[in-house]
């Protein structure tokens, strides 16, 4: 079965890299093989998590070993205005009696506790290596206990040895559609109600969002899953739009909620300036084209060039600290070429950019943007970042928590881009929230210190 | 209070919530009704909020005579502190013994260890006849009960008031085998309304000196490959000597550390009393007047000691406090000119881990203002620590602070774009502190314990890291100097920057979207 499910991710017709395969290499599915001995990324359990915990108040269960839980429990910044209960880690701790015995029952009494002492509305079981190796059905305990204790208890098949975190994304999107979306029905519904996809209000970047959608007349009816509730989430297919924001890891969503539901989607950024613009207008245009007031374009046009004429007049004071600085871009799942725009419009040159998560069609259009010249990378190694930034191409790198310190002993300056950062950055505001932190960055004195060489240093007789 | 009723033997409480009970609430409301005739409690808050303008700052800045939470102490306790750093040398106070008493409890509540020091316990009739029968038969109890290798004489303002002469005094009291005539005994008058401790201090240091180097200028002394450093007065002591010690067996440096008081205030618990442990020895100090050099890491609390120094034909090298990289280098690039050595490879290594450690942090520093105040060198060495880190330090105060310190923190502050905001007020005192801080916000305060009246009145977080700390344990067994040292003053300062954004963000329901795991 779970076979299968793989099957049905890697056979996307809604991702342009998929498409693009022949059959052959479809069925060999859309995640490189993960290469013995080379240091690797998160595994599916880890994407899975990622999609799914936001979902404030709802209860997260990991069925398997400490390992699972223990190493990645509250890691990740995803902001809730309300139920803090994601927050708490549930295990069922699984130790080596239970791995002999078989888990199942464990899973079962967990469920049942973890019903019995917080009442959430729902319960996500997540599937780990061990269990799944040892041959516990947690779909069936699931649906036992759903049954037996009246709430919803939906399996996350996504054991890590399946594949990337990425894969664990999709899979993730598959637990929802099979067992979480369609499942409630709102109360009202408006003719403006969206659905996000992708956006998980790391460091609340939804919340700089959702004033001006308000202020538009749009209504989040429903968001995967930053700030998520979970009966937000289970009534996602009355959404009139839905808008994919991370378009590798979820567009399986978008595409089969259009096909069961007949929602259109749009894949969009609110990272940037311009894409964010874009991204206002598409909306306001396809809801419209579904039949919301027309009213709103007006609505949407009068707040995007309030937004963009305040954003600009705020970047121009770091336009002359700028001047100059080149930054390197090695953002995995954030995407590059929304940021180049943005960047570029405060003063900043991009001096390369990786794509390794990007699609096809993203590598197109920063091309488009910058020309062929323009540096583009897959893949990365490390040796090669470091490289680079030894020679100073670079003043400033912006990444991920996991290439940070290749920067930092390159003695470069870096600042963080990715799923644990501490700031916003999505918006309009969220821009002026990213030149402020490279400003800072970049003008820190340590980095004068670092690249001074020690005092020591070059004299003869004393090194 | 017989109707008591919350105290119960199976549950003692404490002061924190005894009084909090409502027997005892209603008793204080009472009193304060009944009895005490005060302010309305909308009158109290309206000057309490008047006090935090800039009008109030004014007239607060315009105080001519009375000085309101000073930061300094008396010379003697700097005195006393130099001479517990000689080995079995028990500090003679002569004057009243009441100062005697402050000294003692104000460093053992920092160091939390006993200290010895004893008093010729002026009374009335010899501040009316002079104090030379109290030194007589002080020196000789003192002598006999406590065997000391070394006393050092020191002096209240009592007896300087009168003007006893410490030196005939000694003379005299030697002459009546109070001691035997060899036994050293240097002194240092130490009058309290003369300059602060870090007074008191030099004075001691030169004193000690004196004794066992002679008085008169001579340049020809013959030199050896050994170094001196005086550490100065500074509650560090214990973290510090031996990180300094450490750094010297590093180089391979013969060096003498002239007053090392870190054993003297960390005696081990093993069942054995030291009423002097440490220090250094009697001989090293005698023989230190050969060291090619002496370094003193604290400019201001040794100005009398170095110009001696310099007569006994030594070079000499001043430092201000020297915490982070930068000062760092210049003191261990310092001890390679004067030693002829390389900078050891272990300290370059170490170098390397701080600045990567303020890289990994730099971005929680950045920017955030900070208030600074002790003594003078502490300050200069602190904001020159904050300038590199990327902070901003933005009022600089030492009530011991002199015109010349106050030129010397602004040419520090001019040589850093983060110091563009920041100030130095030389003889204020924490009073005026608070009002500069209410009428020009910053984000922390650098001081000691006495700064937690502060912290309480004007909510910014305080971060304890000079002398005293009385309300925190044991932070002066952590180097603030070397590489180390600037690590854990960094993670000090992080650890509050830290503990304060968990405690703006943990209120369930409210703001604990942001009470994040990783910071």
């Amino acid at each position: 079965m779970l076979q299968e499910k793989l099957q049905d991710v890697f056979n996307e017709p809604g991702c342009a890299t998929n498409q693009a395969k022949s059959d052959k290499e479809r069925k060999k599915g859309c995640s490189k093989a993960l290469k013995p001995g080379a240091a690797a990324g998160g595994c599916a359990y880890d994407g899975a998590m990622i999609v799914l915990q936001p979902i404030a108040d709802a209860a997260h269960l990991v069925h398997g070993p400490i390992a699972c839980l223990g190493n990645s429990w509250d890691s990740r910044g995803t902001k809730s205005s309300g139920s803090q209960l994601y927050r708490t880690g549930f295990t069922t701790d699984l130790s080596e009696l239970d791995i002999v015995h078989g888990g199942e029952k464990k899973l079962y009494r967990a469920i049942r506790e973890v019903v019995q002492q917080y009442d959430p509305p729902a319960v996500f079981v997540y599937q780990t290596c061990v269990p799944a190796m040892i041959g516990d059905d947690i779909e069936a305990v699931c649906k036992f206990a759903a049954k037996k204790l009246g709430k919803p208890v939906i399996p996350v098949m996504a054991p890590g040895f399946v594949g990337s975190k990425n894969l664990g994304n999709k899979m993730a999107g598959e637990a929802l559609l099979d067992h979480v979306i369609g499942t409630v029905e709102p109360e009202v519904t408006t003719p403006t109600d969206i659905c996000i996809v992708g956006e998980y209000n790391l460091a609340g970047e939804l919340w700089l969002v959702k004033p001006l959608l308000d202020e538009i007349g749009i209504r989040i009816l429903s968001c995967i899953s930053g700030d998520g509730r979970y009966n937000e989430v289970a009534q996602a297919h009355r959404a009139r739009l839905t808008m994919v924001v991370c378009s590798q890891a979820l567009v399986n969503i978008g595409r089969k909620m259009q096909e069961r539901w007949g929602i259109p989607y749009f894949e969009g950024s609110f990272y940037g300036v311009s894409d964010m613009s874009d991204t206002l207008r598409t909306m306001a245009r396809m809801l419209v084209e579904r039949g919301a007031d027309k009213a709103i374009l007006d609505r949407t046009e009068g707040v995007i060039a309030r937004e963009e004429s305040r954003v600009w007049r705020r970047l121009e004071p770091y336009k002359p600290r700028f001047d100059g600085k080149r930054v390197l871009l090695f953002t995995g799942g954030v995407k590059s070429w929304s940021m180049v725009t943005a960047l570029e419009g405060a003063g900043l040159t991009i001096a390369g950019t990786s794509t390794k998560k990007s699609t096809k069609e993203d590598k197109e259009r920063i091309k488009k943007m910058k020309g062929e010249e323009f540096h583009q990378w897959d893949d990365l190694k490390p040796r090669d970042i470091y490289k680079m930034l030894k020679d100073s191409e670079a003043d400033i790198m912006m990444s991920g928590g996991r290439s940070q310190f290749i920067a930092l002993k390159a003695k470069v300056p870096w600042l963080d881009l990715n799923q644990e950062r501490h700031h916003a950055y999505a918006g309009y505001d969220g821009i002026v929230n990213l030149c402020e932190e490279i400003d800072k960055t970049l003008s820190n004195p340590i980095w004068r210190q670092v690249r001074l060489p020690a005092p020591w240093d070059g004299k003869p007789g004393e090194a | 209070m017989s109707d008591t009723v919350s105290q119960s033997a199976d549950k003692v409480l404490d002061h924190f919530t005894l009084f909090r009970q409502p027997e005892y609430k209603e008793m204080f409301e009472r009193k304060k009704a009944e009895f005490e005739y005060g302010h309305s409690d909308e009158e109290v808050a309206r000057v309490s909020e008047w006090t935090k303008s800039e009008e109030y700052k004014e007239k607060n800045f315009a105080r001519e005579a009375v000085v309101i939470n000073p930061t300094k102490a008396c010379q003697p306790i700097g005195a006393m502190f130099a001479a517990q750093g000689f080995e079995g040398t028990l500090p003679f106070v002569h004057g009243s013994q009441g100062c005697v008493a402050y000294y003692r409890t104000h460093l053992t509540r920092h160091f939390k260890e006993p200290n010895s020091a004893v008093s010729s316990s002026m009374t009335e009739d010899a501040a009316v006849f002079g104090g030379l029968n109290n030194m007589i038969d002080g020196l000789a109890n003192a002598y006999e009960l406590y065997k000391p290798k070394m006393i050092a004489v020191l002096t209240t303002c009592m007896a300087e008031v009168i003007g006893d002469d410490l030196q005939g005094f000694i003379a005299n009291a030697k002459g009546k085998d109070s001691v035997p005539q060899d036994f050293p005994v240097p002194f240092a008058h130490t009058p309290a309304f003369v300059g602060s401790h870090i007074v008191g201090y030099d004075n001691m240091i030169k004193g000690v000196l004196t004794h066992f180097w002679g008085t008169s200028e001579n340049y020809d002394t013959p030199k050896n490959a050994s170094i001196n450093l005086i550490p100065g007065f500074d509650g560090y002591a214990v973290g510090n000597n031996r990180e300094l010690k450490r750094i010297a067996g590093l180089f391979g440096i013969d060096m003498t550390i002239l007053s090392d008081v870190s054993d003297n205030f960390d005696t081990p618990m093993d069942g054995e009393y030291r009423m002097y442990d440490g220090g250094t020895t009697l001989e090293a100090t005698k023989e230190a007047v050969h060291a090619k050099a002496t370094i003193s890491m604290q400019e201001y609390c040794t100005p009398q000691s170095l110009q001696f120094i310099k007569e006994k034909g030594q070079d000499v090298a001043k430092f201000n406090y020297p915490m982070g990289v930068a000062a760092t280098d210049e003191l261990l690039l310092k001890l390679s000119e004067l030693s002829g050595k390389p900078v050891p490879a272990e300290l370059k290594l170490e170098r390397g881990r701080l600045v990567d450690a303020i890289g990994d942090s730099h971005t929680h520093l950045h920017g955030k203002r900070f208030a600074v105040y002790g003594d003078p060198d502490f300050c200069l060495g602190m904001s020159k620590f904050l300038l590199e880190l990327g902070a901003e330090p933005v009022h600089i105060l030492s009530t011991s602070g002199s015109k010349k310190w106050e030129k010397q923190v602004q040419k520090l502050l001019d040589s850093s774009p983060f110091g563009k905001s920041g100030k130095a007020y030389g003889g204020k005192d924490l009073w005026h502190l608070r009002s500069l801080i209410f009428t020009d916000k910053v984000d922390y305060i650098i001081g000691n314990s006495y700064g937690k009246y502060l912290e309480r009145d004007t909510k910014v977080p305080l971060i304890r890291l000079t002398y005293p700390i009385f309300d925190r344990h044991h932070h002066h067994r952590y180097p603030t100097w070397g590489y180390q040292g600037a690590l854990n003053v960094l993670v000090r300062i992080l650890d509050r920057i830290f503990e304060d954004i968990d405690a703006n963000t943990n209120i369930v329901g409210q703001t604990d979207y942001s009470f994040d795991l990783i910071r």
